[in-house]
């Protein structure tokens, strides 16, 4: 342990001069002011249309999504879709909630419901995929390797920093989020209530289940599922910044699946088998709202279980690989 | 070195303080959605905002409940005959705001009461005080399956060999209609219970088969039954009106019907829009 303190600590320091940290933090600051702004838009419009009142606006949408399950059109698993999307509407309506109460923190809590399958694994990589192969592409992992310290404490030190930093990420993404829209909409709403529970089957949901629950607390229940993923997607882009030589590889590499994971989501509903792939998986939020699994027969636990066993497989896969590999250069 | 032993005390600190966070985050999360605790919606009921509206203004605030012709199937531009009256109404000083369009494709009487049931829909007419209503045509051509297999009503159930069909499709339209129409009452009583103060317009229906010759007699004969059902039910309330639509359609089908062969199209609706215009102002 006393061992490995300063190798951390020398870690954190490395990715911290790397300034990719900042570059993370600039992106945010970048991209949530944009996503503010258009959501001030609809929000401008919609009290424009609706003389203001949520209630007249929700009831709208409802008819709206009646209407389009009688075309037929539309494909059957949308349908299904949308017949929960219609039922919780109605649920936020019979109890007078207002599902969208335009505040800082519903922004927040939207925003991060959104970004948990692409955007926050995209900044996550931006970190981990260069931990190793940087240091090959740089040759410095020679003078790491020579100092007089096992190679499994090597990587070891990298591992934790990395996670003291994904959990960074999900900090400031959720600060970022908050202190910019806050801005515009309100720093507000963390009590308002928003329902879980719902608990869904083929076309129905079963409201027995659903309960109000205060936005702080979905959004830290929210966080907490977001940062589960988020430290499977960096242990993931950890191993192929191990297995792979150069930067840029690595991190085409887990580009690619994320984006491959993102169309498929849309798409395979036919294909039951890929449910055990890790980016079928990363939308664990959709559980605490209430949304379909993009695939029939997931759960949180199953899909918990299989982020957890990707996880761990690549974890003892980059130990095995760089304790044993060769470093030639 | 000073500088970067400050850093990583900092970002140690919050790193460890933030994960620990997450954990229980975390753990919430998992064990609220994997044992919900029990059912506790009686959190907030539905607050009945009643709508004591300030009528002084005098602002027209419209909402259109009902069929496929409230939503404005087959008009090109979208805008049905809701929105058409509305711009219309809207053209003096009047002011006018469309609140809400529930109109629903396919939507029968019975639907139509469903409808009136949902908390949603009632809190939308609480706040309207004029409420546009078309309903019925599903009943009517739906009900006896003309819609679908337009006049192959072959008629093996008749008992009489010589029965000519028209007067086949004729009993089976109006089999239909007491049903409806008493249904039709119960919704249009039940409008008018959710909000007292509005004015209610109803669309009288028009035969979009007048010009398929074994459909032409029995359609008109039975949209002149249902009209006139509604207009008993309508004549006893003062603040519901009938909007006929039969003559604006009767021999002018091609020019006003959409290509579905049921559904006005963009003229169409215009001329019903006008009728409303007529009947609000």
């Amino acid at each position: 342990m006393n061992n490995l303190l300063p190798l951390i600590r020398n870690e954190c320091i490395k990715i911290l001069k790397k300034k990719r940290f900042y570059v993370i933090l600039l992106i945010l600051a970048v991209l949530v002011p944009m996503f503010t702004y258009a959501q001030m838009r609809i929000a401008e419009r919609s009290q424009d249309k609706f003389n203001s009142d949520w209630r007249l606006e929700v009831q709208q949408q409802i008819t709206d999504n009646q209407n389009s399950l009688s075309s037929d059109r539309i494909p059957e698993e949308w349908k299904s879709y949308r017949r929960i999307f219609v039922q919780q509407l109605q649920y936020y309506l019979d109890h007078d909630v207002n599902p969208n109460e335009p505040s800082g923190v519903t922004f927040t809590r939207e925003f991060l419901d959104n970004s948990v399958t692409l955007f926050i694994p995209l900044l996550i990589m931006a970190v981990a995929s260069d931990l190793v192969s940087g240091e090959r592409t740089t040759g410095t992992i020679k003078m790491l390797l020579t100092r007089p310290v096992k190679r499994w404490r090597v990587l070891f030190s990298k591992m934790t920093a990395l996670i003291m930093f994904v959990s960074l990420i999900v900090l400031s993404t959720f600060l970022v989020s908050y202190l910019i829209s806050g801005l515009a909409f309100g720093y507000r709403g963390f009590n308002v209530p928003v329902f879980t529970g719902f608990q869904i089957g083929g076309d129905t949901v079963n409201m027995s289940t659903v309960h109000a629950v205060p936005q702080w607390k979905y959004i830290l229940m929210q966080c907490g599922l977001i940062w589960f993923v988020s430290i499977v997607v960096a242990l993931l882009a950890f191993m192929v910044s191990v297995l792979v030589r150069s930067t840029a590889a690595s991190i085409v590499v887990m580009m690619a699946t994320l984006i491959a994971g993102t169309i498929l989501t849309n798409m395979a509903s036919a294909w039951t088998t890929a449910k055990y792939l890790f980016m079928v998986n990363l939308g664990l939020t959709g559980y605490l709202a209430g949304t379909p699994s993009p695939i029939e027969g997931m759960t949180l636990p199953f899909s918990m279980a299989v982020l957890g066993t990707w996880g761990l497989i690549s974890v003892i896969i980059s130990f095995t690989v760089f304790t044993k590999r060769d470093i030639l250069n | 070195m000073n500088d970067s032993k400050w850093t990583w005390r900092f970002v140690c600190l919050i790193s460890i303080a933030a994960t620990l966070i997450f954990i229980v985050g975390f753990g919430y999360a998992v064990k609220d959605i994997v044992y919900p605790q029990g059912d506790a919606p009686l959190t907030a009921l539905p607050q009945k905002t009643g709508a004591p509206d300030e009528e002084v203004t005098g602002i027209l605030k419209v909402v259109a409940i009902g069929d496929s012709l409230a939503k404005g199937t087959g008009d090109n531009t979208g805008s049905g005959f809701v929105k058409r009256a509305v711009e219309g109404m809207s053209e003096g000083d009047q002011e006018v705001n469309l609140l809400g369009n529930l109109g629903i494709n396919g939507l029968t009487t019975l639907g139509l009461q469903n409808e009136l049931n949902e908390e949603g829909v009632k809190y939308t007419l609480r706040q309207a005080n004029t409420i546009l209503v078309s309903i019925g045509g599903n009943d009517l051509f739906r009900g006896a399956g003309i819609v679908q297999s337009n006049s192959n009503t072959s008629s093996p159930t008749s008992d009489e060999p010589s029965a000519p069909t028209d007067e086949l499709t004729s009993k089976e339209l109006l089999a239909a209609l007491p049903e409806a129409s008493k249904r039709l009452e119960e919704a249009l009583l039940k409008i008018a219970e959710i909000n007292p103060e509005a004015k209610i317009y109803f669309l009288g229906l028009y035969n979009p088969f007048g010009d398929i010759p074994e459909l032409r007699v029995p359609g008109n004969q039975a949209v002149t039954v249902w009209n006139n059902a509604a207009m008993d039910i309508i004549n006893t309330h003062s603040n519901m009106t009938l909007v006929p639509t039969f003559d604006l359609f009767h021999n002018h089908l091609e020019k006003y019907l959409s290509t579905d062969h049921f559904h006005p199209n963009g003229d169409g609706y215009q001329r019903i829009a006008d009728r409303i215009i007529q009947a609000v102002h």
